[in-house]
């Protein structure tokens, strides 16, 4: 069974439920965490920097970034949370190792995981949506798509970051991913400043990453300025997650196979 | 009557180690069934095995009447396994553990709650139900593994060392517990490095070393193979005296080692009349009965072989 049809199992949504309760225990800091960072950002680019500049061809700065950190807070929400949780229940306390020695199947447990950080990306995205919506940063009726693309982003953000947690053999290279990966995916990714003006071959390498797909959508539905290019990017996130959905389901196997 | 667990020549080869060399067992049902052996004697291994967390490299294994590579779901769905670590989630309650898992066997939430609080009630946990895992005991945290691994009704239990590191009360708790399951027919299958414990719990032990199987029979009849009815440990002066006598027909087999010299015959109290007839106080000296201890020493070596 693959990744994705393990979303119909049962078992899938039994993986889920223990995040869901597991995350009620801490969960006001868990949003506080969540949406202090992208809001920290949101507030001191685009109000203290952009009080400085404008982007040519691009309006003010925090017009630009506003749907560019709704993309930024899905990543890092999932991203965390999938290397560190994924990397604890692999390691510590055998979650993942008692959920096997009952009848739940590795590409389950997986789907669980996706679905939850389905739920986590849409939650807090939602959340900074209205933040920006609040300022009047929000300009069309087809941001109302956001959370359907929030939960897809979130599937799309938790497979490398599972796969991640899964192979390391300890947490501290778990940072390789967070500084190799993450960080600069973010700087080409859209998010902060437009990528026109870039050089052409590191456009292109940011056409291979997520983030950038992810941004483009929403900054499109956010304001209301849509074009072909959102068919594409919503293409390019249905394949790498058809792709790429079942590389955690493999490792996760391998792991618990010793 | 079926066997609960059958293997034949049953093997695990990892990259360089042989962890199990082909051993041959039946676990008969509704018995309690022992293995027993040091750390590295395959034992975990071969429980790994059995609970389909890991494949055999050869050899046949059939659990339930089905075979442990062909039919994993269902062995799992059947059985109940409490593994050597503790292995709970420390982010939910005592209660949402037990739920959370009877959901693993696609058991309905409410008839998961009613059979984590019958099962809380069972391990005598019955007022922790809202605490977290950090908050309970070793013993009280053995008992919810062995209250979680009871979830789906299995009619074979294993547990890898169920009481490794507790206390004597915690200890006491669990073999109590372990006992009460025998009687309602569940079939239970542990690994121990406690004689004690294998000899209060177990009808059949199988003694393992460097991943064979060097002997096997219920306790008694292993005592009585291996060592004998009593033992007499002489040390210090009273050790060298006794072994340049002849004493041969009282005592069946000597051991010495660090310094202590084990007599192993029928009736200490002959033994001892018969040293003191031929003159001999023994000084420092203790007479006990033989233990399943002396047995597992005899066969495996008393050196550390780690």
């Amino acid at each position: 069974m693959s990744a994705l049809l393990a979303f119909f199992a049962p078992n899938a949504w039994a993986v889920f439920r223990r995040n869901w309760l597991a995350w009620q225990k801490y969960a006001w800091s868990s949003v506080a965490i969540n949406i202090v960072e992208p809001v920290a950002y949101f507030l001191a680019l685009g109000f203290g920097l952009g009080a400085y500049l404008t982007l040519k061809g691009h309006g003010s700065l925090v017009q630009f970034i506003a749907p560019g950190l709704l993309g930024f807070t899905a990543m890092n929400t999932v991203t965390f949370d999938s290397c560190w949780g994924g990397f604890e229940r692999l390691n510590f306390n055998g979650v993942y190792e008692s959920m096997v020695t009952a009848p739940v199947q590795p590409e389950e447990i997986a789907a669980g995981e996706y679905l939850w950080e389905a739920f986590r990306a849409t939650m807090y995205g939602t959340l900074f949506l209205g933040v920006i919506a609040a300022f009047g940063l929000v300009h069309s009726w087809w941001v109302l798509l956001c959370p359907a693309i929030l939960a897809m982003t979130g599937i799309m953000f938790a497979i490398p970051s599972l796969w991640i947690a899964l192979l390391v053999k300890t947490q501290e290279h778990l940072f390789y991913y967070f500084s190799f990966v993450v960080t600069p995916m973010t700087m080409i990714g859209g998010v902060f400043f437009p990528l026109d003006r870039l050089p052409r071959w590191l456009v292109d390498i940011a056409w291979f990453t997520p983030l950038f797909h992810a941004v483009r959508a929403f900054r499109q539905l956010v304001l209301g300025q849509m074009n072909w290019t959102i068919g594409a990017d919503l293409l390019w996130m249905v394949v790498a997650i058809g792709i790429l959905a079942i590389l955690p389901v493999r490792t996760l196997r391998n792991r618990l196979a010793n | 009557m079926e066997a609960a667990v059958l293997a034949r020549s049953l093997t695990k080869r990892y990259d360089v180690v042989e962890a199990v060399r082909g051993i041959d067992f039946a676990i008969p049902p509704h018995a309690c069934f022992g293995f027993l052996g040091v750390n590295g004697a395959g034992k975990t291994t071969t429980m790994k095995m059995i609970y389909c967390r890991i494949a055999r490299s050869s050899g046949e294994l059939l659990v339930l009447g089905m075979d442990a590579a062909q039919h994993p779901k269902e062995i799992k769905s059947r059985i109940g396994v409490v593994v050597q670590e503790t292995a709970l989630d420390p982010e939910l309650t005592v209660l949402e553990n037990l739920t959370l898992y009877a959901t693993f066997f696609g058991m309905r939430r409410s008839a998961a709650v009613a059979k984590a609080r019958e099962l809380l009630a069972f391990i005598s946990l019955e007022g922790k139900d809202r605490s977290r895992i950090r908050d309970l005991s070793g013993g009280m945290k053995r008992r919810l593994m062995i209250a979680r691994a009871l979830v789906n009704d299995p009619e074979l239990l294993i547990l890898d060392e169920p009481t490794t590191g507790l206390d004597p009360q915690g200890r006491l708790l669990v073999w109590e517990k372990l006992e009460q399951l025998q009687a309602r027919g569940k079939t239970l299958v542990l690994t121990t490095h406690y004689m004690e414990e294998a000899a209060r719990l177990c009808q059949w032990i199988v003694v393992m070393d460097e991943g064979r199987i060097v002997t096997e029979g219920s306790p008694t009849a292993l005592i009585d193979r291996h060592a004998a009815r009593d033992v007499l440990e002489l040390s210090g002066a009273s050790a060298q005296a006794a072994a340049a006598m002849p004493l041969d027909g009282l005592v069946r087999r000597r051991e010495e080692h660090g310094g202590t010299l084990y007599l192993y015959n029928e009736d200490n109290r002959a033994l001892l009349r018969r040293l003191a007839e031929a003159g001999f106080e023994p000084e420092a000296h203790v007479a006990r009965q033989a233990t399943l201890e002396d047995v597992f020493l005899n066969l495996t070596g008393r050196e550390l072989t780690e």
